[in-house]
């Protein structure tokens, strides 16, 4: 489908574009690898994008213990910062599992936010560190933690005239994300889990992808999880918490008893894995 | 909609085309600059053949809006060998008959030249290598491309 | 030895189907089917040719008035009353754009009153047909054969090894989607494409449209991977009936997509084997098929019996029964897929062949050295076993898997399988030698489709051949209009059955330029004073003195031919159907080692190594380079490859991300090892490669993880799920 484009070069002008659908369908253009299949295939009706390309988002900065990240930061130079790697490590790793380099260089953390998929290996980890998205709009700015921001599969709590400005990852220096595959390079993940222990949390988080409607936390095993270093009965039982307790449905990519099974086996190897140093990974 | 952009490709002046708003990179080569050697593949992003460099960077043709390269260096496989380190990647191919019909080469001429100059020439193999698993062959079965990626590493294309 | 299509084709500067233009071209755009059954009522194009930019706009309707004969009744262009897949082109638009092209086929009114489509066969056959074949519903093809007492080697069996093998539905994936550019002027239909077989394309084509093959021209170009997807006409016929249609040369291309909605490739089949055991040695065996060939058009139907043969191989069977049904299924019609259905059932039956062994304690190659062919043996269908090296592969194998063993890590699954394979040398070809002062030019039909067949083994042949220095030899292709007939690159014969034209047209020629030297011994070509002369003897004459000087300025010209004979099997033991005898025989015995992941069944292959039969290696580039692509490509179909079908025909998987290919990171080290001195039908004994090094893969990869860990996976590809589920019931 052919649809226009505009290039503004600030919020302002961009909020602007966003709110004003009188040339149809209008929707924020990011790193495009996602949004741009859509309209290919049918499912996006946009006929207006709006690159976010030239806006000054491209960032990457640490505030004390919370790094921010621009929302059009290409996730290439997110994956290849080596403080990054040292102080969240899981969020590296998660990276690490988006598509290819090239795909890399052209995606975003704040599309990957927007778009919302379930299968998303970015999800996981910023759930589970308890990041927040900061947002701003024609109404002014606001800000609520990722939990709060999905809503559903590809649904997310974001207005018309309201874009992602950045996200806020407090560090987590335990922190991890694996996953399962049909093939381990370029494909979709059938499940991963994300756990991390950082700032003022009294345990891990735990959260999985791969799960329906989107990637989300699962209480019921992080309350097994409050040591530290948890001993390997409560492992079990948080591995089989978050296999009971995951909404999973089979699809093409793997049948739903598959995925309880991977999910209490990924669970513990997350717990394990989180606790060596990244450069030992 | 159909807008003028100025395109800079394979280190040329710049050059003003109407490009319609959505057309991608991969076709204003191809067909309005005549740059066929960035092929066409699976237009989803997941195949690797349609990879130029954008400002050295490797790059998805398919999945780029031609006028967000507005202002923006642009590397085709046509001018990998302007680059020192495309000729190196040239030269270890052939050396090691890494390619069989053709059609995914371009792509990973240029991702290697465009991998080498992000990771930097003491990249171990094996980093190249897990960089270059977005780039797709189905004749070669990898290992002569594998070869190459060694030839270099060693310093010997 | 670097290529010499390498320094082309790595600056990109190869053209490919997809890449041709010309002056005043249009772009088509194939109307889908929106069901995959149904009766179609009617095809609607009023408002597609109302659109911008349409030139043409045709459907089945539109047939008659373009074709002067009317086409093929049995393979019609467009269907006119049954839908048999979901997207079978239904009509075709072409326009001053592709954008606009597609806008109108959005256009395009397609009324089908929808049956519920059969897309498993299971469903239809959840048991396997009873009665009569010929009544069964559904059955296109039935095959059935046997020899010896079956019945009295069950009744004294110490036991009959039982086992159902499914195998899934693989595509090609060459990189380079199929194109075409058609033109027709003055009763002259012309195509350039992207194909395996110019002369194969145009006779099919023009059998399609009803027109003398000798009115249309097929023109070749480089081809961005075959592996039997660019075999036959596809989207040539389309082309050129929408180029009669708008005067107007139309370009047509798939987009990725369409690659896998039109299929032509290699289908699900359920394999049931029972093995009947005495003393430790195989006695009888009882084998039936269900293959689903898709919508298979009449004449295209797979043979059935041709993928039968290789359940009856390469092992003796005293006493055998085999029966085959080829389903007619509504999904996109069955094809040839490198090796065609050769990996599925070598999957199938060397898996039972080592779970055989397994169960009787007795080691798995020692097992396979006690049963397989060597030469003077017979196929269970009387067919003479010619020079063949299994049992020299087998021997090798052992080495490898006792080297293993001890090196590898404890918990490593090491896992052996054995293909075969027959090289198509009875597909015959033609070739014309051009010898002038400076070069020896092989004009010959075929294009470049990566394995270097062209570009290098036919140099390679000639080389030693004529004992010329490669860059004296040139290989020319133009059309099917000036080039010398050949079938086509299949069947791994192109070296082999080129090769002998080659070796034929240079006897002939020396022969001619020993006579007209007037000389009694025989002649060669030599490179005097920095050209082409002709050495008998201790003599060397240039060629100044034996050409005309026509002859000098064209080249002298002698052509040579190869149409190599097939074997024959014994009709006495077929009852229905029809089966393949094997040119010659060949061998490949893998060696693959695996860690399988006991929790999540992820299977990673750590080493492999290839034994293959090949005669004689013609060029070692040449074989390295097609013994690692077929593997890694058998890897796939072992590991993550399989297309997904919806109850409604939809498939779902189309794409590169789901539709799981190797990726560079996958792939283990590969040891390539030939096998020489059982020699094949090709010239100085070789025998083809291009298929024979995927056949062994998947069989190998399951026999590996059975081997890990005990368990058998009774269903490709062996996917962590299939694994790990498989795991679980041990």
């Amino acid at each position: 489908m052919t649809f226009s484009l505009a290039r503004p070069s600030t919020i302002v002008e961009a909020l602007r574009l966003l709110a004003d659908d009188t040339e149809g369908p209008t929707a924020p253009l990011a790193g495009g690898t996602d949004l741009l299949l859509d309209l290919d295939d049918g499912r996006s009706t946009a006929r207006r994008l709006v690159s976010l390309d030239k806006l000054p988002w491209k960032t990457l900065a640490w505030d004390g213990p919370r790094l921010n990240v621009g929302a059009t930061l290409p996730l290439a130079r997110l994956g290849s910062d080596a403080t990054v790697r040292a102080r969240l490590p899981g969020l590296s790793e998660g990276v690490d599992a988006v598509g290819s380099l090239a795909l890399r260089h052209r995606a975003t953390l704040g599309g990957n936010l927007g778009r919302a998929a379930p299968a998303s290996d970015l999800l996981p980890i910023l759930l589970a560190v308890d990041a927040t998205v900061r947002l701003v709009g024609t109404a002014g700015r606001r800000e609520l933690p990722v939990a709060r921001f999905l809503r559903g599969s590809r649904q997310v709590d974001l207005a018309k005239d309201e874009l992602i400005e950045s996200v806020s990852i407090p560090e987590a220096r335990l922190s991890t994300y694996v996953w399962q595959r049909v093939r381990p390079a370029n494909d979709v993940s059938q499940v991963g889990v994300a756990v991390a222990r950082s700032g003022s949390s009294a345990s891990w988080r735990l959260a999985l992808g791969g799960v329906l409607p989107v990637p989300t936390r699962i209480p019921e095993a992080e309350v097994h999880l409050t040591e530290e270093r948890p001993r390997p009965e409560d492992v079990e039982l948080a591995a089989n918490a978050a296999a009971t307790h995951a909404r999973f449905v089979t699809d093409k990519r793997a049948s739903e008893a598959y995925r309880r099974r991977l999910v209490a086996t990924l669970v513990r190897r997350a717990v394990a894995r989180a606790q060596i140093p990244p450069g030992e990974r | 909609m159909t807008s003028e952009v100025a395109l800079t490709v394979n280190g040329a002046a710049p050059r003003r085309l109407a490009v319609p708003d959505s057309e991608r990179l991969l076709d204003t080569l191809r067909w309005r600059l005549g740059l066929k050697g960035t092929k066409e593949g699976c237009r989803t992003g997941d195949c690797g053949a349609c990879t130029v460099l954008v400002d050295g960077e490797t790059t998805l043709s398919c999945l780029t809006l031609t006028h967000e390269v507005q202002d923006r260096a642009v590397t085709t496989v046509e001018g990998i060998a302007e680059d020192p380190e495309g000729r190196r990647v040239l030269a270890a191919f052939a050396a090691e008959d890494a390619l069989q019909c053709g059609y995914c080469t371009p792509g990973f001429v240029v991702s290697l030249t465009g991998i080498r100059k992000e990771l930097g020439a003491s990249a171990p193999d094996s980093a190249v290598i897990e960089a270059l698993q977005g780039n797709l062959c189905r004749c070669t079965g990898y290992l002569a491309i594998v070869r190459a990626v060694a030839r270099i590493g060693n310093g010997n294309p | 030895m670097t290529r010499s299509d390498a320094a082309l084709k790595l600056r990109g500067g190869a053209e490919y189907g997809i890449d041709l233009e010309a002056p005043g071209m249009v772009h088509a755009v194939l109307v889908p089917a929106p069901v995959a059954a149904g009766a179609l009522r009617s095809v609607d194009l009023a408002a597609a040719r109302r659109a911008p930019g349409v030139v043409a706009a045709i459907g089945p309707a539109d047939l008659a008035a373009l074709l002067p004969h009317g086409g093929d009744p049995d393979r019609p262009v467009f269907p006119s009353t049954r839908i048999l897949y979901r997207n079978q082109p239904v009509a075709a638009v072409a326009a001053e754009t592709l954008a606009e092209a597609r806008a109108a086929a959005r256009l395009v009114r397609v009324d089908v009153e929808a049956t519920p489509p059969l897309v498993d066969i299971e469903d239809r056959y959840p048991d396997w047909p009873t009665g009569l074949a010929s009544d069964a519903p559904g059955v296109v093809a039935h095959v059935h054969a046997r020899h010896g007492n079956l019945d009295a080697a069950f009744a004294s069996a110490e036991f009959v090894h039982r086992e159902v093998y499914r195998t899934s539905g693989i595509e090609h994936v060459a990189l380079e989607p199929h194109a075409c550019l058609a033109e027709v002027r003055d009763g002259h239909w012309r195509v350039r494409t992207t194909t395996q077989t110019p002369f194969g394309a145009r006779e099919d084509a023009a059998e399609i449209l009803g027109i003398p093959a000798e009115s249309l021209e097929v023109e070749g170009t480089w081809v961005g991977g075959g592996f039997g997807s660019k075999g036959a006409a596809f989207l040539e016929p389309y082309a050129l009936v929408l180029a009669a249609a708008s005067g107007r040369p139309v370009r047509l291309a798939f987009g990725y997509r369409d690659e896998f909605f039109q299929g032509r490739s290699t289908l699900p089949a359920v394999i049931r084997l029972e093995t009947s055991v005495r003393d430790g040695t195989i006695t009888g065996r009882r084998v039936r098929l269900l293959l689903d060939t898709g919508s298979s058009l009449p004449g295209r139907d797979f043979a059935t019996g041709y993928a039968i043969g290789f359940l009856l191989g390469p092992y003796r069977i005293p006493a055998f029964e085999v029966e085959g049904y080829a389903i007619q299924t509504n999904k996109p019609p069955f094809g040839p897929h490198r090796a065609p259905f050769a990996p599925q059932c070598v999957f199938a039956i060397d898996s039972h062949t080592d779970g055989l062994a397994r169960r009787l304690g007795v080691d798995p190659v020692e097992f396979r050295l006690r049963h397989v062919w060597q030469a003077g043996d017979r196929t269970a269908f009387g067919q003479e076993v010619g020079p063949f090296g299994a049992i020299a592969g087998l021997e090798r194998a052992r080495t490898t898997v006792a080297e293993w063993r001890r090196t590898l890590p404890p918990g490593t699954g090491i896992g052996v399988g054995v293909g075969f394979w027959s090289t198509s040398t009875g597909a015959g070809g033609e070739v014309r030698l051009r010898l002038t002062p400076a070069e020896l030019v092989i004009e010959q039909a075929e294009h470049e489709i990566g394995s270097g067949s062209i570009v290098r083994g036919l140099v390679a042949v000639a080389e030693r051949l004529f004992g010329l220095p490669t860059e004296r030899l040139r290989v020319v292709t133009t059309s099917t209009a000036r080039d010398p007939y050949d079938s086509g690159v299949f069947g791994s014969r192109t070296v082999a059955a080129l090769g002998r034209a080659i070796e034929a047209a240079g006897t002939a020629m020396l022969a001619r330029l020993a006579e007209r030297a007037k000389a009694k011994g025989t002649a060669t070509l030599t490179v005097q004073d920095g050209k082409l002369a002709v050495g008998i003897g201790a003599r060397s004459i240039p060629l100044s003195e034996l050409l005309s000087a026509e002859e000098l300025r064209d080249g002298l010209v002698v052509e040579g031919r190869h149409y190599g004979r097939s074997g024959a099997i014994d009709p006495s033991r077929v009852v229905e159907g029809s089966f393949y005898a094997y040119t010659d025989f060949t061998a490949a015995v893998h060696v693959a080692a695996v860690t399988v992941d006991r929790e999540t069944g992820s299977v990673k292959v750590l080493r492999y190594a290839a034994f293959q039969d090949v005669g004689t290696t013609i060029d070692a580039g040449m074989f390295r380079g097609q013994v690692e692509g077929g593997v890694v490509m058998g890897l796939g179909s072992a590991l993550t490859e399989e297309t997904l079908w919806d109850p409604d025909g939809r498939m779902r998987n189309p794409g590169l991300l789901d539709y799981r290919i190797p990726t560079i990171a996958e792939v283990p080290e590969i040891e390539a090892v030939a096998i020489e001195g059982f020699p094949g039908a090709g010239p100085f004994g070789m025998k083809g490669l291009g298929e024979p090094p995927i056949i062994p893969v998947p069989a190998a990869v399951a026999n590996a993880v059975a081997d890990a860990t005990g368990a058998r996976v009774l269903e490709l590809p062996l996917t962590p799920e299939r694994v790990a589920r498989a795991l679980m019931v041990d």
